[in-house]
């Protein structure tokens, strides 16, 4: 391969390593969050979330949070359903 | 009045089979050249990009990989149509001027072509060899990511916080029981609100990464698996059970799901 070719094969990796590192992600950037703790209050009484028969309605007034039924998922069980 | 009798030679047939052997030899020759000249340069160029990139999916490195690529299937479908063109078109067009086969002069030609087509589609194998190494060096240039490492640091950091979790109803102290991976609810001893617990970005991503980890931990087992002729199937399930033993080891929370992709593994063998 001539000196010209290679300076050819060599400017296009330039031009390739650019575009992939201006590239912009799918998604945006991965930003890096330490672990956190969280909870919701019952917006009709004001109790903290607890268990009592299921998660999806308040275990002190009955308000419900979600109106979803939940299914087996790996931490969130059939069981969490309130009744 | 048909040529009964006449010897039927045709030098100019001889003379462009010739030609074209030699150029598409040629041809061949500097498009390797070019893989070889591009593969040298690209190495280095893939672990400098793998090693500075601070993306945990490595994605500006999987941008500059499948370009390369992308130029190297782009090689290789210019021998395909070259070979299409000017080889396959070659020898369609002289069948259908030389005699046939059964007779002396035909057979002579014919036994021309096939040498020439032999010859051709040999070296075309040759260097579709030689790409297919081209193309696994790219993908093997920047190595493996050391998941070990970032797994046991994540391991080091769940430690260190497991305790310092305060409840958000009532202030009270909560320790995480078990490493999470995704979100989950965690019930305070005190009040029993149930809490929501979000992993930070590097516990997440070590579910992300658990059966790379796996593999990489196993990677002897599918070595031998891979390299022994003739296939042998315990050997494959040898080492899937050790992948997904590992596998389980790593995120036990997913071991039903595991187990599920385990059977489908086994039936994917039982397709060979």
């Amino acid at each position: 391969m001539s000196d010209e070719e290679k300076k050819r094969a060599q400017s296009y990796l330039e031009k390739l390593k650019q575009t992939a590192l201006q590239q912009q992600h799918y998604g945006g950037e991965i930003k890096q969050t330490p672990a956190s703790m969280d909870a919701r209050d019952c917006p009709n009484c004001g109790a903290g979330r607890a268990f009592r028969h299921g998660l999806t309605s308040c275990a002190y007034c009955g308000f419900v949070f979600m109106d979803t039924t939940l299914t087996d998922g790996i931490y969130i069980k059939k069981e969490n359903n309130s009744k | 009045m048909f040529g009964f009798g006449r010897k039927y030679d045709n030098p100019a047939l001889i003379a462009e089979i010739n030609e074209t052997q030699q150029r598409w030899f040629a041809f061949l020759d500097k498009l390797e050249a070019r893989v070889g000249e591009m593969c040298a340069a690209a190495i280095p160029e893939l672990k400098t990009v793998f090693a500075q990139d601070k993306d945990p999916y490595k994605r500006a490195h999987g941008h500059l990989l499948s370009g390369l690529q992308g130029q190297l299937s782009l090689i290789r479908t210019k021998a395909n149509d070259a070979r299409e063109e000017k080889i396959n078109g070659l020898i369609y067009a002289a069948e259908g001027v030389i005699p046939p086969i059964t007779s002396a002069e035909g057979s002579k030609y014919h036994q021309l072509l096939h040498t020439f087509r032999m010859a051709c589609f040999n070296r075309h194998h040759i260097f579709e060899e030689k790409l297919h190494v081209a193309m696994e060096k790219l993908q093997a240039a920047a190595g493996e990511r050391d998941l070990e490492t970032a797994y046991r640091e994540q391991l080091e950091a769940f430690e260190a916080i497991k305790d310092k979790f305060n409840c958000q109803q009532c202030g009270g102290n909560i320790t995480i029981p078990k490493m999470f991976f995704i979100a989950t609810y965690v019930s305070c001893p005190f009040c029993q609100t149930q809490n929501t617990f979000l992993p930070s970005t590097g516990a997440q991503m070590v579910l992300h990464d658990a059966r790379a980890l796996a593999e990489q931990r196993t990677a002897h087992l599918r070595q031998l698996a891979e390299r022994t002729q003739p296939r042998n199937p315990d050997l494959h399930r040898q080492y899937y059970r050790a992948m997904i033993n590992e596998w389980n080891k790593i995120v036990p929370d997913m071991a039903g799901e595991n187990e599920k992709f385990y059977e489908r593994l086994l039936k994917d063998i039982g397709h060979y």
